[in-house]
C-alpha cells in the first residue's frame, strides 16, 4: 500500500484520536467516508462502474464474452477477475511496482466469489459443456486514498449489478457445432442475481481498538488488521489477515462480529443506491467531470 | 499471466486425465451436502484415513538439520502426506533494488514442484504462490524479532513435494522450524493448522480430498480456515478463511484449531530442543579432539 511517512507525533495523535473515538476527520471509529458512484459510464463494457470513497478511485468495466466452459466445470461460466493499480494512483505502482497488492486483491475477489452461495455461474452457461459466458472484470485503481479493498469490492459488485448480458439462443445443432443466435433487439437482455456479491470490511486495529475504512495515514499506523467478505444474506464468504502484526483470538473473534454486521449494512445500502440509481433517467449521468 | 519465452511452452488446452473419471459418477457431483458429508466420513464418523473428526494427522519424519546443507537453516515436515522442504538463508545484505528499511526483510517464495499437486504446476509461481508467499511472509514478520537485523533480509524458500491439504499449515510450522535452526531471533514459533467446516461437523487438519472446494449446489456452511498460531504469546499470526460461514462457525473452527496448535507445540519444541543438543554435543567433540 501507499507509503506514508509519519512523525511518531502524528502517529500518537491519531492512536489518541482513535481511543477517544474520533478520528482526525471527525468520524467515529464504525464511520465511513462519504462514497461517490455511478454505474454505466464506459459505453463499451457491458457493465461498469466508478467508485470515490473519499481519495479512493476505482474503476471498474465488465466485458462479456462468450467462452467454452473449463473441462473440470461444464454447467457453469466463468468470472476472470484482473486488478491493474495504475501508476497514477501512487509513484510506486510504476512498473512492476503494484503487482503484489493487485495479485492479492484479485485473489481475495475471486475466493470470495468462489463459493456457488454468492454468485450462480450456472447462470451463465448457454449449453452445458460448448458454449458459456466468461465475465472479465477488469478493476482499475486511479487513486489510491486508503481502503482499496472496500472500494474495489463495492465497485465490482455495482458494476456487476449494472451488467447487461445479451439473450442468447441455441438455435440449430450443426452436426456436433452449436449454432448460436443473437437476440436483434439490443435491450434485449438479462442482468445478473447479485443480491448476494459479498461486500468487504476492511478492520484495522490500531492500539486497543479496531476502526473501519482505514484512511493511508490510518492504515500506516497499524500494523494488522482483517478484511472480511460479507455477502448479502451476511454470511462470511472469505476472511484474510493483512499486515505483519498478529492479533489476540478475542480480538479476531469480536473483529468477525463487527466485520459482519458492517458488511451487511454495507451491502443493504448499496442494493438500495444501486436500484435507485437504475430508475434514474439516462440524462442524470454525471461522468467523470465532477 | 506472464509466460518464460525461453521454455517451450506445452499445448495450453491440456488436462488432467482424471476429470473424465469424474464424469462417469454423475452422482457424486450432483451430491447435496448431507451425501458430501457422507463421502467424506462414514456412517459411524470415521474419516477415510481413520481419524476422527476432531484428529489431526501425526506430524512425522520432521528433520531438521542438513536437510538442505548449504542454507543456513533447514526443515522438512511429513503431516500425512503433506510433504515439504524449507530453506532459510541470511542474514544478508539487502539487494539494492528493494526500499530502504531500517528493520530486517523477510523474503518468502512458496512454491509447489510441478508435480505436487493433481494438476500439474507451472514452473513459474502462479498466482496462487504468490499469494501464498505474501500470506507466509506476513505471518512470520509476526514472529521474528525483525529488528535484530536491521538492514539485513532473510530469504525463506518453502518447496512442496507433495500436496494432500493444508500445505499452508504446514509450511507455517515448517518455516519457523526452519527459522529456528537457522538462528534467527523469534518471539515464538507458528505453529499452522486447518479445519474444514461442514454442516454441523468441523474436521482438522483435512487432506486434499476433504479441504474446501467452491462448489455450484451445497455451498452453505462449507469453508476452510487457515491458521498460524503463536502458542507461547497467545497470538493468531495468519488467519484465512475461505467459503460460507456464519460468524459463530467462525469462532468454534478458531477455538478448534488454536486448541491443536497448544497441543503441537511441545511437540515441535522437542524436535528443536535435540537439535541444539545434538549441535552442542557435536562442538563439545570438536573441542576435545583440538
Amino acid at each position: 500500500m501507499a507509503e506514508i511517512l509519519l512523525s511518531e507525533a502524528e502517529k500518537a495523535f491519531i492512536h489518541h484520536g482513535v481511543q477517544d473515538d474520533l478520528r482526525c476527520d471527525g468520524r467515529t471509529r464504525l464511520d465511513y467516508r462519504p462514497i461517490i458512484l455511478e454505474t454505466g459510464l464506459v459505453s463499451n463494457a457491458s457493465g461498469s462502474a466508478r467508485l470515490r470513497l473519499a481519495n479512493s478511485d476505482i474503476l471498474v468495466g465488465v466485458k462479456v464474452e462468450l467462452a467454452s466452459p473449463s473441462p473440470d466445470k461444464p454447467q457453469e461460466g466463468r468470472l476472470e477477475f484482473f486488478v491493474d493499480c495504475s501508476a497514477n494512483a501512487t509513484p510506486e505502482f510504476e512498473g512492476r511496482g503494484g503487482e503484489d497488492l493487485a495479485n492479492e486483491i484479485c485473489r481475495f475477489l475471486q475466493r470470495s466469489y468462489a463459493s456457488g452461495d454468492t454468485i450462480n455461474l450456472a447462470e451463465l452457461s448457454i449449453l452445458s459443456g460448448q458454449q458459456c459466458w466468461v465475465l472479465y472484470v477488469d478493476i482499475l485503481i486511479l487513486e489510491c486514498g486508503g481502503n482499496l479493498y472496500d472500494a474495489t469490492f463495492m465497485a465490482v459488485k455495482s458494476a456487476l449489478y449494472a451488467t447487461q448480458i445479451p439473450s442468447i439462443k441455441v438455435a440449430t445443432m450443426d452436426g456436433d457445432q452449436p449454432e448460436l443466435e443473437l437476440s436483434d433487439d439490443p435491450y434485449d437482455t438479462k442482468r445478473l442475481n447479485t443480491e448476494n456479491l459479498p461486500c468487504v470490511v476492511t478492520l484495522m486495529k490500531i492500539g486497543n481498538h479496531y476502526l473501519v475504512d482505514p484512511t493511508p495515514e490510518e492504515e500506516c499506523c497499524s500494523s494488522s488488521g482483517i478484511v472480511v467478505a460479507v455477502s448479502g444474506n451476511k454470511k462470511i464468504t472469505a476472511v484474510r489477515k493483512i499486515g505483519s502484526g498478529s492479533l489476540h483470538p478475542d480480538s479476531l473473534v469480536s473483529m468477525l462480529k463487527t466485520g459482519s454486521d458492517v458488511g451487511a449494512k454495507v451491502n443493504k445500502t448499496l442494493m438500495i443506491k444501486l436500484l435507485e440509481e437504475k430508475n434514474l433517467e439516462k440524462s442524470q449521468k454525471v461522468g467523470f467531470m465532477r | 499471466m506472464p509466460v518464460d519465452s525461453r521454455r517451450l511452452q506445452g499445448p495450453e488446452n491440456s488436462f488432467s486425465y482424471k476429470l473424465l473419471e469424474k464424469k462417469n459418477d454423475n452422482e457424486e457431483e450432483a451430491a447435496l451436502s448431507a451425501d458430501l458429508q457422507k463421502i467424506l466420513i462414514g456412517t459411524n464418523k470415521v474419516r477415510k484415513d481413520k481419524r476422527i473428526p476432531s484428529d489431526a494427522r501425526p506430524l512425522c519424519n520432521v528433520t531438521i538439520t542438513g536437510i538442505v546443507s548449504q542454507a543456513k537453516g533447514s526443515a522438512y515436515i511429513e503431516q500425512g502426506n503433506t510433504k515439504l522442504v524449507c530453506g532459510v538463508y541470511g542474514p544478508r545484505e539487502v539487494q539494492k533494488k528493494s526500499d530502504f528499511s531500517l528493520n530486517g526483510q523477510l523474503f518468502c517464495e512458496f512454491k509447489f514442484a510441478p508435480f505436487s499437486c493433481q494438476k500439474r504446476r507451472g514452473h513459474q509461481q502462479d498466482n496462487e504462490e504468490l499469494v501464498l508467499s505474501g500470506l507466509l511472509r506476513e505471518a512470520l514478520e509476526a514472529a521474528v524479532c525483525l529488528h535484530q537485523f536491521p538492514k539485513a533480509q532473510v530469504e525463506v524458500n518453502v518447496m512442496v513435494i507433495e500436496n494432500d491439504g493444508s500445505p499452508l499449515a504446514a509450511a507455517l510450522t515448517c518455516a519457523s522450524l526452519a527459522l529456528a535452526s537457522a538462528s534467527i531471533p523469534m518471539y515464538d514459533l507458528v505453529i499452522g493448522t486447518s479445519v474444514r467446516q461442514l454442516p454441523k461437523l468441523l474436521l482438522l487438519d483435512p487432506t486434499k480430498d476433504e479441504e474446501w472446494e467452491p462448489e455450484l449446489n451445497h455451498d452453505e456452511d462449507n469453508s476452510n480456515l487457515t491458521i498460524g498460531f503463536m502458542p507461547s504469546t497467545h497470538q493468531i499470526a495468519a488467519y484465512v478463511h475461505e467459503g460460507v460461514s456464519k460468524t459463530e462457525d467462525l469462532e468454534q473452527m478458531l477455538k478448534l484449531a488454536t486448541e491443536y496448535c497448544l497441543k503441537v507445540q511441545p511437540v515441535v519444541q522437542l524436535c528443536l530442543k535435540e537439535v541444539v543438543e545434538k549441535t552442542l554435543s557435536n562442538e563439545s567433540e570438536n573441542k576435545v579432539d583440538e
